[in-house]
């Protein structure tokens, strides 16, 4: 207890917020955060490793670590997982045929007890792609409705590429995180 | 404390000025009072409140206590063999019971001044009190009212069950199936497309086998998956090209990222903007982007790939972490590779 409230009181101070940035290979995490940072995304390679981006939302400062989904490299996930406030979880909605890896990644992430207190945004990204399939559809496959009762979580159809829905899903994410630690001050 | 000050009052007129000199007094009045107080606060204490200040007489008050509760079991189990007098018998064990928490009590007050083998062999006792209280009501009230006891101990295995056919429920999801386009389950056949025109967005290539494929015009996305010994022939792809267990293939591609998953023995032509990566893959080897269709001009610069970037050959091997080269994935010599393919749209739609 006495631990938790000094991190609690540190990260009032700073108004800072860890977002872990997670899914599949190919789901576009990293034009993601470009892309709601304003940077260029025309060019970018496969994440080898991960990125750590800063950026200020609101009035608060995000530290997002976007890892990368390649199947070598999921398995280092978990070392990201420590206060981890906010888990973005990424889906490539064009991506039919692996959805079923996609859930069972998700499922498995859920299992891990140090996200267990963090707000859950999965963005059913590349709607701008023609046969893309709706947030609905994706949370149906992904079963969300049977989650943990105790989880916040929010589905947001979004495109990385026209920039579409990447703001509702963040502003989302932060006001849950901010109503968790910072109680709405 | 007082037979000692003299003997301080002498040395400390030698060393100290007096205003130092009562100032020390002042502090030995004091000290003095203060021990004066503790010691009555302690000798209240003993009598008014069951905080006591050593070991000696926690445990004499302790025993005392146990012994009384020992002999109230015995007589109740005496007394119950005589009278059968029900809702007597359960005052008394409720008085006992409620004896044995004070003596817990007492225990916990005191415990943090008592030598640790005094408390635990008091805690001992204090749980023997109960363990024997538990075989006097059970042998006293009848079986039906310990029916608690029998419920709480049957609950507990059934939750676990319970715990585990929810996760059984949760884990067959039911998937929407929906097939994108593609061309898919196809042999030795050749296979043409142009996308000028449509609306496709994403586009897939599935367990083909020897098969020529021509795609012409811009898409979204494309999947390739489970290809041997084909040939692929694409126009740009504005988003990204993932690609998963191909073998004996050679594929020309052109594409914002391009993934390669668990290739074999395939060549790849390719223009990307950024650096491909291999996965799994193995005697796949690289060249530069050669196709050639009318119009093509048109579309690579729709998809931004108009110029030669070069990362044709800056493969990334994600289970290659060296700075030496992977095994896995080489340049095709200039001498093994295809000159430029052109193709046409006039193959079936």
């Amino acid at each position: 207890m006495g631990l938790l409230s000094i991190i609690r009181k540190i990260k009032k101070k700073e108004k800072e917020m860890r977002i872990l940035m997670v899914g599949l290979d190919n789901s576009g995490k990293t034009t993601i955060v470009l892309k709601i940072n304003g940077e260029d995304t025309s060019v970018i390679s496969p994440t080898l490793g991960f990125n750590i981006k800063t950026i200020s939302y609101q009035k608060y400062t995000l530290n997002i670590w976007d890892v990368g989904g390649q199947k070598t490299i999921r398995s280092y996930w978990r070392n990201y997982f420590e206060q981890t406030d906010g888990l973005i979880w990424v889906v490539d909605s064009s991506d039919l045929r692996r959805l079923d890896d996609c859930k069972m990644e998700l499922d498995n992430l859920l299992k891990e007890e140090r996200l267990a207190g963090s707000s859950l945004l999965i963005l059913a990204n590349k709607q701008d792609i023609q046969g893309a399939l709706t947030p609905e559809e994706i949370g149906k496959v992904l079963n969300l409705e049977s989650m943990d009762k105790s989880r916040h979580w929010k589905i947001v159809g979004c495109s990385a590429y026209t920039g579409e829905g990447l703001l509702e899903g963040f502003d989302w994410l932060v006001q849950d995180i901010a109503s968790r630690i910072y109680m709405l001050d | 404390m007082e037979d000692d000050e003299p003997s301080h009052e002498g040395f400390a007129t030698e060393t100290l000025d007096p205003a130092l000199q009562k100032k020390h007094h002042d502090m030995l009045e004091r000290l003095s009072a203060r021990h004066q107080s503790l010691k009555s606060d302690s000798h209240d204490s003993s009598f008014s409140s069951s905080t006591l200040d050593s070991t000696s007489s926690f445990l004499s008050r302790f025993a005392d206590s146990k012994r009384s509760v020992e002999s109230r079991i015995a007589e109740s189990r005496l007394a119950s063999s005589s009278s059968a007098d029900s809702s007597k018998v359960k005052s008394d064990l409720s008085d006992i019971s409620l004896a044995i928490d004070n003596l817990e009590k007492l225990l916990a007050e005191n415990s943090y001044f008592l030598p640790s083998y005094e408390v635990r062999s008091s805690l001992k006792a204090v749980s023997d009190l109960k363990q024997s209280l538990e075989i006097l009501s059970g042998e006293l009230i009848p079986k039906k009212k310990f029916s608690f006891k029998s419920k709480s101990s049957s609950r507990k295995p059934e939750s676990k069950p319970a715990e585990i056919q929810k996760l059984n429920v949760i884990s067959p999801p039911k998937l929407p199936v929906r097939d994108s386009p593609g061309f898919r389950n196809k042999h030795g056949e050749t296979l043409v497309k142009s996308f000028k025109g449509s609306s496709i967005g994403e586009f897939t290539l599935s367990d083909l086998d020897s098969c020529q494929v021509k795609l012409m015009g811009t898409v979204n996305a494309l999947f390739l998956h489970r290809l041997r010994n084909c040939s692929v022939y694409t126009g740009p792809v504005i988003g990204s090209i993932l690609i998963d267990d191909v073998e004996d293939c050679v594929l020309v591609l052109a594409s914002h990222q391009i993934r390669i998953h668990c290739a074999r023995k395939s060549d790849f032509y390719l223009r990307v903007r950024s650096r491909p990566i291999v996965e799994d893959c193995n005697g796949v080897r690289f060249a530069p982007y050669c196709l050639d269709y009318e119009g093509i001009e048109e579309d690579l610069k729709t998809a931004g790939l108009e110029e030669e970037t070069g990362n044709w050959a800056n493969v990334d091997d994600f289970l290659w972490l060296r700075a030496v080269q992977s095994p896995n994935w080489s340049v095709l010599p200039e001498e093994d590779r295809v000159s430029s393919v052109s193709i046409s749209g006039d193959g079936d739609y």
